[in-house]
């Protein structure tokens, strides 16, 4: 029943609802997007955007007052992930798809050692060789730098960020699931850590050949580790394509300022300019017409009244009225 | 292991500290309140035309010894006799040891606080895990507002309501006293059932008094630890719903183990209203009469019991803590 090789994801037309005093409201409006089995796919876009809500779709763990409102989430092996419902659903998880949650968060119950909560996991999983589990789990840890005995017989408090990061990244992993997604893996971790975690899930995803899906909102970060990214913006997926072309010569308007927003190294701070405006909140998404219209440079009057549709040309995803005409120039710059 | 006897020794010492400083105190507030029953018998025996040294050996005799020196001498030898494990004479019953009279009125309160608070804690702890999983629902509600209400009833007014309820309105229940005296004491069926009934209000009455503190702090308690990040990340790895409790619940009494040893030790404060309604013989109805009776002795040793109890579960709370949380354990911060 547990696959070896990596699924492929669809994602088709998903729209999840925020239940709020003034109604419900989308955080996510109709995303449409496919993971190729075997690939590291990167979602960037600022807070708010729906990247952890598109996430958490994944396992159908949209938490309330959010709700799948409609769509389809296709993972082969397991169907549709929206229809899953009670046990089906929870066998699902951890074993079928694993989840990395952001390093600044505990993931991990501060009351039991490591190697308690992987029995836990086993138990839940209805796993028979328990022993064979540890071993597996500190196969993983010792491949990930850590001295795997010790780390199971370790409390969460007795670990530093980039340990639990690991850890965290173990449990994802220990059960064989082959689709996995990390949700803002290296926020709140120093450069070094940084690096080093990043280094990690790139081996790991090919040496067990899985189906990666990273959460973030930093640029270097999908750079460095992705093979194609989408880029979201007011609960919508607004340019998708391999990573190095939507970096190199990125087509919508927004993800051309949030290029041109990433501060360098070297250089003139002031060479990064921040795009003008604010991201929608959930309250304040357009009801019709293009969501990034406010601090588009390029907006034009359909803009104000059509929901520009994803149109696909050689492998790019690009949402925007706009770009069908004459591209404006953007200063083409190496991505550092 | 080394920790662990530094931490119990530093607590064994604070602990003494307070006892001594509460000692000192109680002893300078009962010596000040007005009325000297030594003194009192001694002028009355003078007034009925005794020779003052008649009177004087007749009054030491009644009461075993007399109190003379100065205040500083007294407290000297009452220091050096609390060392020795001397809680004194007792004077409203001339004759017997203080240590004595309170031993058989301890079992008259430990029982039923005990039982009361531990019943009062079991019954909230788990209505308080419904009251915060079904917060939104009916039942969430009405369970949070019996724990809101019963929590605002001072006791002495529950122990009256109970006794209006199960002894006036409905009689099947004694409202006062420890046991029958028709019974024979021991180990016989009528005996212990008589037992059992009297204490059974005065149980009561501990349990409803404490049940909804403990019910709107466990409810608290799990709503805040429903909110934990680990809990979701149980959940999104598939964890059971039995061990995903067992995470919720274990964590959410933590911070309440605390509150019950220290009740425990306060319930013995509040026995003395509760005890004084049922009449029943136990530390508070003794504190109370020895009070009346310008018992100092016994007012004394009444109050070391009260300060002791306090402080052991204090001590108690603080190691029961280190056992059950491995933050605390490797004495870092939690």
């Amino acid at each position: 029943m547990t696959r070896t090789s990596a699924p492929g994801v669809r994602i088709d037309d998903l729209t999840v609802v925020y239940k709020t005093p003034a109604g419900e409201l989308p955080a996510l409006g109709g995303v449409s997007l496919s993971l190729a089995p075997g690939t590291i796919t990167g979602i960037v876009g600022e807070s708010g955007s729906g990247k952890s809500t598109l996430a958490l779709s994944l396992l159908n763990a949209v938490q309330p007052p959010g709700r799948i409102s409609g769509g389809t989430v296709e993972i082969d092996g397991l169907g549709n992930v929206v229809d899953l419902q009670g046990e089906e659903l929870r066998r699902a998880r951890g074993r079928q798809v694993g989840y990395v949650f952001q390093a600044a968060q505990n993931s991990l119950n501060p009351l039991k050692t490591v190697g308690k909560q992987l029995l836990d996991l086993g138990r839940s999983h209805d796993f028979d060789d328990l022993p064979a589990l540890l071993k597996d789990a500190r196969a993983l840890l010792g491949r990930m730098g850590l001295d795997g005995g010790r780390v199971l017989d370790s409390y969460q408090h007795e670990l530093s960020g980039g340990m639990r990061q690991r850890v965290g990244i173990m449990f994802a992993l220990v059960l064989n699931a082959h689709l996995v997604v990390l949700d803002e893996p290296t926020t709140a971790l120093d450069m070094i850590t940084q690096a080093s975690i990043l280094r990690i899930v790139r081996d790991v995803h090919h040496e067990r050949g899985l189906t990666t899906l990273i959460i973030t909102h930093d640029m270097g970060v999908a750079a460095e580790v992705t093979d194609s990214l989408a880029v979201m913006y007011g609960g919508r997926v607004v340019e998708h394509g391999p990573t190095t072309e939507v970096l190199g010569a990125p087509r919508h308007p927004y993800t051309q300022g949030l290029i041109r927003a990433i501060p360098r190294l070297s250089g003139d701070i002031d060479e990064a300019r921040a795009l003008p405006g604010r991201p929608p909140t959930l309250g304040t998404i357009p009801k019709q017409g293009c969501v990034f219209r406010e601090r588009c440079p390029i907006r034009i009057a359909v803009c104000d009244t059509v929901d520009p549709v994803p149109v696909t040309r050689d492998a790019r995803t690009v949402a925007c009225h706009a770009v069908g005409q004459p591209a404006t120039p953007v200063t083409p710059k190496e991505f550092a | 292991m080394r920790s662990v006897v530094r931490r119990l020794s530093g607590h064994l010492a604070r602990g003494l500290a307070m006892i001594w400083v509460v000692m000192t105190l109680s002893f300078l507030i009962i010596r000040n309140i007005p009325g000297d029953p030594v003194r009192g018998q001694y002028e009355k025996l003078i007034e009925q035309g005794m020779s003052p040294d008649a009177a004087e050996r007749s009054t030491a005799a009644l009461y075993g010894f007399l109190p003379k020196g100065s205040l500083w001498s007294q407290y000297v030898d009452y220091l050096n006799g609390l060392i020795h494990g001397n809680l004194g004479q007792s004077l409203s019953t001339p004759g017997t040891g203080v240590a004595t009279i309170i031993a058989s009125a301890a079992k008259w309160t430990v029982l039923p606080v005990l039982g009361g608070t531990l019943l009062s804690f079991l019954l909230g702890v788990t209505l308080g895990v419904y009251a915060a999983i079904k917060r939104s629902g009916k039942l969430g509600d009405a369970l949070s507002i019996s724990g809101s209400l019963l929590h605002g009833v001072p006791q002495y007014v529950i122990a009256l309501l109970v006794v209006a309820v199960f002894s006036t309105l409905w009689p099947i229940l004694p409202s006062g006293g420890p046991v029958d005296i028709m019974f024979t004491p021991g180990f016989n069926g009528p005996y212990i059932a008589s037992l059992i009934q009297h204490a059974t209000l005065p149980v009561l009455t501990y349990a409803l008094a404490s049940y909804g503190g403990w019910i709107l702090a466990m409810k608290s308690s799990v709503a805040t630890v429903l909110g934990d990040d680990f809990i979701m990340a149980a959940e999104l790895r598939g964890m059971s719903r039995g061990i995903l409790f067992r995470y919720i619940a274990r964590n959410a009494i933590l911070p309440l183990f605390t509150i019950l040893a220290l009740s425990l030790g306060m319930l013995f404060g509040g026995a003395i209203f509760i005890e004084s309604i049922f009449n029943y013989p136990g530390l508070g109805l003794l504190l109370v009469n020895s009070i009346g009776a310008r018992d100092y002795a016994l007012m004394g040793g009444t109050f070391l019991v009260l300060t002791v109890a306090i402080v052991v579960a204090n001590i108690a709370a603080d190691l029961l803590y280190a056992v059950i949380d491995p933050r605390v354990r490797k004495g870092e911060a939690a």
